[in-house]
């Protein structure tokens, strides 16, 4: 479904990562992992096309994003769903209007059908009684669902979302997990998620890849459990293990 | 993508009904066409009762369910509950987290926005609430102010020369323009009747005292209000909406005393310089009508002098302390007062304008009065 081949991100003269390949195949959840500041939400602008990499290629289903411009980027950024890591859901509109907004842009539906699919959505992240609120109204972790049920409005195959449970309960964070694990395994949506959380990495990853801020590189690839279990990679098991940054490495050794 | 269309088989069930069929794909792409198609081959049909058979569908995803849910809540063909069957579970689960209609009706109707005579009697009350606002905010500012003046360490006069920057900046080539043109309109229309008086000379003088105590003040701050007020007003308004206000007041700071009075003496110190800037422009550009006319500057000049008190030279520039202290502190009261959400910003920076044009005029009427009484 994507292929991302050598490539090296940055902004301006400052390259954040470098070197990075990996793939994402159809129907999975594909977990991005990394310190905070690594270039997760960087990578995610690079994958839906928004910035184009300094050096290499992406590839989503054959195409090059970077490359597609007119009709053809818009047919490949309406396949995807896209849930930023701030919400950015529109201000002067309600909730519910967000959520109907794709779908009143791309589909012939009536009014009603795009009403009750808007709805639908907003139901399946715990936020049906919500919509007729602003976006102003809502708290951090509202903002995030009502992002979510947004970004799934048009069915997208491809669905992309920046930290979702970032914020949210233990509660409501495994509702999100089910919905995300529902949708893919039986309707086949792709999901790649940028997460912090353990629990929930375990509980929807299929594979996942980690960032380094350090060595701004892509460090490690495959299973979660593989990964926390086996890893040669001390940035990996502290990830896993949850183990401070410093907490083993000898701290009185100059860098 | 495969972009097959769904089929759909319309036929008379046993039961004296009709029964549909549909195979193939029901999905966000399809589930329009589908919808329509439906409408057409159910018409002039014996619908009664009605029974889906889901069975056939390859693909389906949460956006096509929406024709079923049509269908079972008799929304197809009006007041006819479909029977559904066939469905695979993970469609069955969707299909049942989909609302009654009754429910979205709810959930999406809001409360219609009474109009006219209400929102007349609100606005009166709001300019009530409005010039309260005004004064507790006066007093408050007041209060910072001198608290800040009495420790000048603490005014954080970096950010007043920021400020000061900024804003000079940015009205500065507006103030020029207009500035310039002011004199030059003003001396072109002065020459005309003056000229049938056989006065003409006389326009330096009318120049002088027109644009020194009166417009040159006005326009600048005209200037400033719709340049500078409204990026300060946004300016604040973006802190409050992104919270930067509420962690300036956890971290024990007053936004007035750390933003706004800043500000405020920014504004005061900037409009009298930019008002002596735009008079001397506006002058300029009288001595050049002048010029025009046949006048050598030197009587121009002469004239200039002669009519010219220093006096008027203290008008122009406390009018411009005034109105710069004004068109600032209202428009850092506009961006303090701002709503929640982005849209909060642009209103506020709409309503900095339109209540410094405001405060401006009504306080140069105030200066006519006032030096009218006092003959200055
Ligand atoms: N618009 C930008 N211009 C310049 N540098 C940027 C920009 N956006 C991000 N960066 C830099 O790129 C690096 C990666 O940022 P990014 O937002 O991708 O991190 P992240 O992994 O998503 O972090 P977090 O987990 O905190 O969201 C950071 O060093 C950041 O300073
Ligand atoms: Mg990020």
């Amino acid at each position: 479904m994507i292929r991302v081949e050598d490539v090296t991100i940055g902004y301006g003269e400052r390259i954040v990562m470098s070197g990075v390949s990996f793939e994402v195949r159809r129907g999975e959840v594909f977990v991005i992992l990394g310190g905070s500041g690594c270039g997760k939400s960087s990578l995610l602008k690079n994958l839906i096309g928004l910035q184009k990499p300094m050096k290499g290629r992406i590839l989503v289903g054959g195409r090059d994003v970077a490359a597609a411009e007119g009709d053809e980027r818009q047919a490949l950024l309406r396949s995807f769903g896209v849930m930023y890591q701030s919400g950015a859901l529109f201000g002067s509109l309600t909730v519910h209007e967000n959520v109907r907004l794709p779908l009143d842009e791309f589909t012939d539906l009536s009014l009603r059908q795009r009403d009750v699919l808007a709805h639908t959505r907003l139901k399946m992240v715990g936020l049906g009684h919500a919509g007729r609120r602003m976006p102003s109204e809502l708290s951090g972790g509202m903002k995030k669902r009502a992002a979510i049920a947004r970004a799934l409005a048009l069915d997208p195959p491809l669905v992309f979302l920046d930290e979702p449970s970032a914020g949210l309960d233990p509660v409501t964070s495994a509702g999100l997990d089910a919905l995300i694990l529902d949708l893919a395994r039986n309707f086949g949506i792709t999901f790649v998620v940028v997460t912090h959380e353990l629990l929930s990495i375990f509980a929807i990853a299929d594979r996942c890849v980690m960032l380094d801020a350090s060595r701004k590189t892509l460090v490690a690839e495959g299973k979660p459990r593989t990964l926390a279990d086996s890893s040669e990679d001390q940035a990996v098991l502290r990830f896993f293990r949850r183990e401070a940054e410093g907490a083993q490495t000898d701290r009185s050794q100059p860098k | 993508m495969p972009a097959s269309a769904t089929g759909i088989e319309v036929g008379k069930a046993q039961d004296g009904g009709a029964f549909v069929s549909l195979t193939g794909a029901l999905d966000v792409r399809t589930v329009g066409a589908a919808r329509r198609d439906l409408v057409v081959k159910l018409a002039g049909v014996l619908t009664e009762p009605l029974s889906v058979d889901a069975s056939g569908l390859d693909s389906a995803d949460v956006s096509g369910m929406v024709v079923l849910w049509e269908l079972a809540n008799g929304l197809v063909v009006p007041g006819v509950r479909a029977t559904i069957s066939g469905l695979r579970p993970e469609l069955e689960a969707i299909l049942a987290t989909y609302p009654s209609p009754d429910e979205v009706e709810a959930a999406i109707s809001s409360p219609a926005e009474s109009a006219g005579i209400h929102s007349l009697g609100r606005g009166a009350l709001s300019i009530v609430a409005d010039v309260r606002a005004m004064v507790e905010f006066v007093g408050a500012l007041t209060s910072a102010l001198v608290a800040g003046l009495r420790r000048p360490r603490a005014m954080r006069w970096p950010e007043v020369l920021r400020v000061v920057e900024k804003a000079g900046v940015d009205a500065f080539p507006l103030v020029s323009f207009v500035g310039l043109l002011v004199g030059l309109i003003i001396a072109f229309e002065a020459a005309q009747p003056l000229k049938q008086l056989g006065a003409e000379v006389f326009v330096a003088d009318a120049i002088g005292i027109i644009v020194i105590r009166e417009l040159g003040p006005l326009i600048t701050a005209i200037v400033i209000a719709g340049r500078s007020g409204p990026a300060l007003a946004a300016e604040l308004g973006m802190m409050k909406v992104n919270e930067e206000l509420s962690a300036l007041e956890t971290m024990g700071l007053d936004p007035l005393r750390f933003l706004v009075v800043q500000r405020v003496v920014a504004g005061t110190l900037l409009a009298p310089v930019l008002t002596l800037y735009s008079v001397a422009l506006g002058v300029a550009g009288g001595c050049i009508v002048m010029g025009m006319l046949g006048y050598p500057f030197a009587v121009t000049w002469a004239h200039l002098q002669g009519a010219v008190h220093p006096a008027d030279l203290l008008v122009g520039t406390t009018k411009g302390v005034v109105f710069g202290t004004l068109v600032a502190g209202l428009a850092c009261l506009r961006g303090l007062q701002a709503g929640d959400g982005p849209a909060a910003v642009g209103e506020a920076a709409t309503s900095a304008v339109v209540s410094g044009i405001v405060s401006v005029f009504t306080a140069d009427a105030l200066f006519a009065v006032l030096t009218y009484v006092l003959k200055i």
